[in-house]
C-alpha cells in the first residue's frame, strides 16, 4: 500500500535527511517507525503527504506515484491520509466539537454530514460527553485524543502519528496508544513514529528502527532496538 | 456546496477584518485617499468643460453694416445667414438700438455723452450678431461670407474668438489634470502597499488556522480564497465611504465653484447623480482589482499551500 523505494531527501545546503531508504507497508498494518531524534522520521512522514518533495527516488500509495504529486493534487492525497503532528493543534478559541467540524467545514463538507460524523468520531476517541468545551478545559492526553479524532472526519484509510505521545504522561500515552489499536482494528492503517520505548514493546507489533536516513532493522513483533 | 462554500469564505474574510480591526480601518482609509484623488480628477474634468462651454458661449461674430443699408437689403443679408448651416442665431441691432447700447455703456461718462450731442445724428453702425455652435463652425461662417449675395453691405467684422483665454484655460485644466493624475497614481501605489500589508499581516494570525486546512486537505483555492474576498471587502468598504464623504465634500463645493458660472452651467451634484453608477461602479471595479492584485500577491509570497 505505501512503498518507499530507494528514496533520499537533501535538505539545503547538504543535509541528507533521508538515505536510499525502502520500505513497504500492506493495508491494515500498524507499524511504529523508531529511531534517535534528527534520524529522518518526519522527513518521512512529511515526504508521504507531500509536504517535502524528495531528491531521489519513488513513493508510492496504493497504485499512485506521489513522487511528483501536483500541487492542487495535494488537497485530494491528505484527505486520504490522516496526520497527528507535534505542531498540528487544536484551535484554543474553538470548542473541541467545533476544531473538529472546522476540519470539515474547510473541506466543503455540508452541515448535515457534520452533524452526523462528528459526534462518531468524538464517540470513537470516547470524548462524546466533553464535545462542547474549549480545549484548555480538557487534559493534554483529552487534546490529543480530539486531534486523532480530526485527523479521522474523511475516513482515511492511512493515519500517520508523528510522536503523539511527545509531551504525555505514560498513563495518558497508553491511552492514546490503546486507541490506536481500536481505530486500527477498523481497517486503518497506522504509521505511529516515537521514540517511546515502553509503548514499543507493549504493542508487540511491526517495528522499523531507521538511523542516518535509512532502515537499519525491520521486525514483524519487534522491540525497540536502540 | 459551492453556495456554502461562499457564505463560509465571506464569513472568514469578515470574521478577519473585524479581528484586525484598526488595520482594515487604516487601509480603507488609504483607499478612500485614492478614491478621492481620482474623484477630484473628475471634479476637474467637469469643472474645466463647464468653464470652457462658458466661454465658449461668449463668442460671437458681428457684422458691422453700412449706414446706409435699406432694411430690405438687411433681411435679406439676415436670411441667407440663417439659412447657412452652422449659425445656430442671427440678431439684428438697428442704428437706434445700438446707440441706446452705447449710451447705456458710457451713461457715466459725460464728455462722450456730450460729444454724441454734439456730432447731431447717430454715428453708429446697424449691425448683425451671428452666433454658432464652435469655434471651427465661425470660420466656416466667416468664409463663405463672400458667397451671399448682399455682402456688399457689410463694411466691416469684428471677431472675437478668446482664443487666448480659452488656450490658458485649457493648459491649467492639463496641468490640473496631470497633478491629479500623479496623486492618484502615488495613492495607487501606496494602496497596493498598504492592502499587500493587511493581507500578509491577516495570513500571519491565520497561521495556525491555515496549517490546519492544509493538513486536512482543504483545497488550495478555499485557503486563498478568504484573503481574496477580504481585499474585496476592503475596496467596498473604500467605495462606500468615498460616496459618503464625496457628497459632503461636493454640495460644499458648488456654490464656490458656481459662483464663476452663469447659473446653470455648473452641475456637480448632478452630474455625479447622473453618473452614480458609471462612477463609483467601475471605482469599485478598480478598487478591487488593484486590491486582489496585492492581495495575490501576499498570498504568493506568504501562503504557501
Ligand atoms: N526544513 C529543514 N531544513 C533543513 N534541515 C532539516 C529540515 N527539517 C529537518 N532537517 C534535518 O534533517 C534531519 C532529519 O530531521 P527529521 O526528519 O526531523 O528527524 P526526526 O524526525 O527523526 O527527528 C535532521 O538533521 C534535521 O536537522
Ligand atoms: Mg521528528
Amino acid at each position: 500500500m505505501i512503498t518507499f523505494e530507494n528514496v533520499t531527501k537533501i535538505y539545503p545546503p547538504n543535509i541528507k535527511a533521508l538515505n536510499n531508504l525502502s520500505l513497504f507497508i500492506g493495508p491494515g498494518e500498524f507499524v511504529s517507525i523508531v529511531g534517535q531524534s534528527g534520524t529522518g522520521k518526519t522527513t518521512m512522514v512529511k515526504a508521504l503527504i507531500g509536504e517535502e518533495r524528495i531528491s531521489q527516488g519513488k513513493i508510492i500509495l496504493g497504485d499512485w506515484d506521489i513522487t511528483h504529486i501536483k500541487q492542487r493534487e495535494i488537497p485530494y492525497l491528505r484527505r486520504q491520509i490522516g496526520v497527528v503532528f507535534q505542531d498540528f493543534k487544536l484551535l484554543p478559541k474553538k470548542t473541541l466539537f467545533e476544531n473538529v467540524s472546522f476540519a470539515m467545514q474547510v473541506c466543503g463538507h455540508v452541515p448535515s454530514q457534520i452533524k452526523a460524523i462528528v459526534p462518531q468520531v468524538f464517540k470513537l476517541v470516547g470524548l462524546e460527553h466533553k464535545m462542547h468545551r474549549y480545549p484548555s478545559e480538557v487534559s493534554g492526553g483529552e487534546q490529543q485524543r480530539v486531534v486523532i479524532a480530526r485527523s479521522l472526519v474523511h475516513r482515511p484509510k492511512i493515519l500517520l502519528a508523528d510522536e503523539p505521545t511527545g509531551n504525555l504522561d505514560s498513563i495518558n500515552a497508553a491511552d492514546i496508544i490503546s486507541l490506536l489499536e481500536r481505530i486500527n482494528r477498523l481497517g486503518t492503517t497506522i504509521i505511529l513514529v516515537t521514540h517511546n520505548k515502553e509503548v514499543v514493546n507493549s504493542l508487540r507489533r511491526r517495528v522499523i528502527t531507521i538511523d542516518g536516513g535509512r532502515v537499519i532493522s525491520d521486525q514483524k513483533k519487534g522491540k525497540y532496538l536502540l | 456546496m459551492v453556495i456554502l462554500s461562499f457564505i463560509r469564505i465571506v464569513k472568514f474574510a469578515f470574521q478577519d477584518f473585524f479581528r484586525n480591526f484598526w488595520l482594515s480601518l487604516i487601509t480603507i482609509t488609504i483607499l478612500i485617499l485614492s478614491l478621492f484623488s481620482i474623484n477630484f480628477l473628475i471634479i476637474v474634468g467637469v469643472v474645466s468643460q463647464a468653464a470652457i462651454a462658458s466661454v465658449e458661449s461668449k463668442i460671437d461674430l458681428s457684422l458691422y453694416l453700412a449706414t446706409d443699408a435699406n432694411e430690405e437689403d438687411i433681411g435679406v443679408l439676415k436670411n441667407e445667414l440663417t439659412l447657412l448651416p452652422e449659425v445656430t442665431g442671427v440678431e439684428y441691432i438697428s442704428k437706434a438700438q445700438a446707440l441706446e447700447a452705447f449710451q447705456f455703456k458710457h451713461k457715466d461718462d459725460s464728455e462722450i455723452i456730450e460729444s454724441l450731442r454734439e456730432l447731431g445724428n447717430n454715428p453708429l453702425n446697424p449691425s448683425l450678431v451671428v452666433s454658432a455652435r464652435k469655434l471651427p463652425d465661425y470660420e466656416k461662417v466667416i468664409a463663405s461670407l463672400d458667397n451671399l449675395s448682399k455682402n456688399n453691405i457689410i463694411e466691416s467684422r469684428d471677431f472675437d474668438d478668446h482664443k487666448s483665454l480659452l488656450t490658458s484655460m485649457q493648459n491649467i485644466t492639463y496641468k490640473a489634470q496631470q497633478v491629479a493624475i500623479l496623486i492618484s497614481i502615488i495613492f495607487g501605489a501606496i494602496t497596493i502597499l498598504v492592502v499587500f500589508n493587511a493581507i500578509r499581516i491577516a495570513i500571519y494570525t491565520h497561521q495556525k488556522e491555515i496549517r490546519i486546512m492544509k493538513l486536512v486537505g482543504a483545497s488550495n483555492w478555499f485557503i486563498r480564497a478568504p484573503f481574496l474576498a477580504e481585499a474585496i471587502l476592503y475596496a467596498f468598504g473604500g467605495v462606500l465611504g468615498i460616496i459618503l464623504i464625496f457628497y459632503p465634500f461636493v454640495h460644499l463645493l458648488q456654490p464656490y465653484l458656481g459662483a464663476f458660472f452663469e447659473a446653470g452651467n455648473l452641475q456637480l451634484v448632478g452630474y455625479f447623480q447622473d453618473n452614480f453608477i458609471k462612477i463609483f461602479g467601475i471605482q469599485f471595479l478598480i478598487a478591487a482589482i488593484i486590491n486582489i492584485v496585492a492581495s495575490l500577491l501576499a498570498v504568493g509570497k506568504y501562503l504557501k499551500v
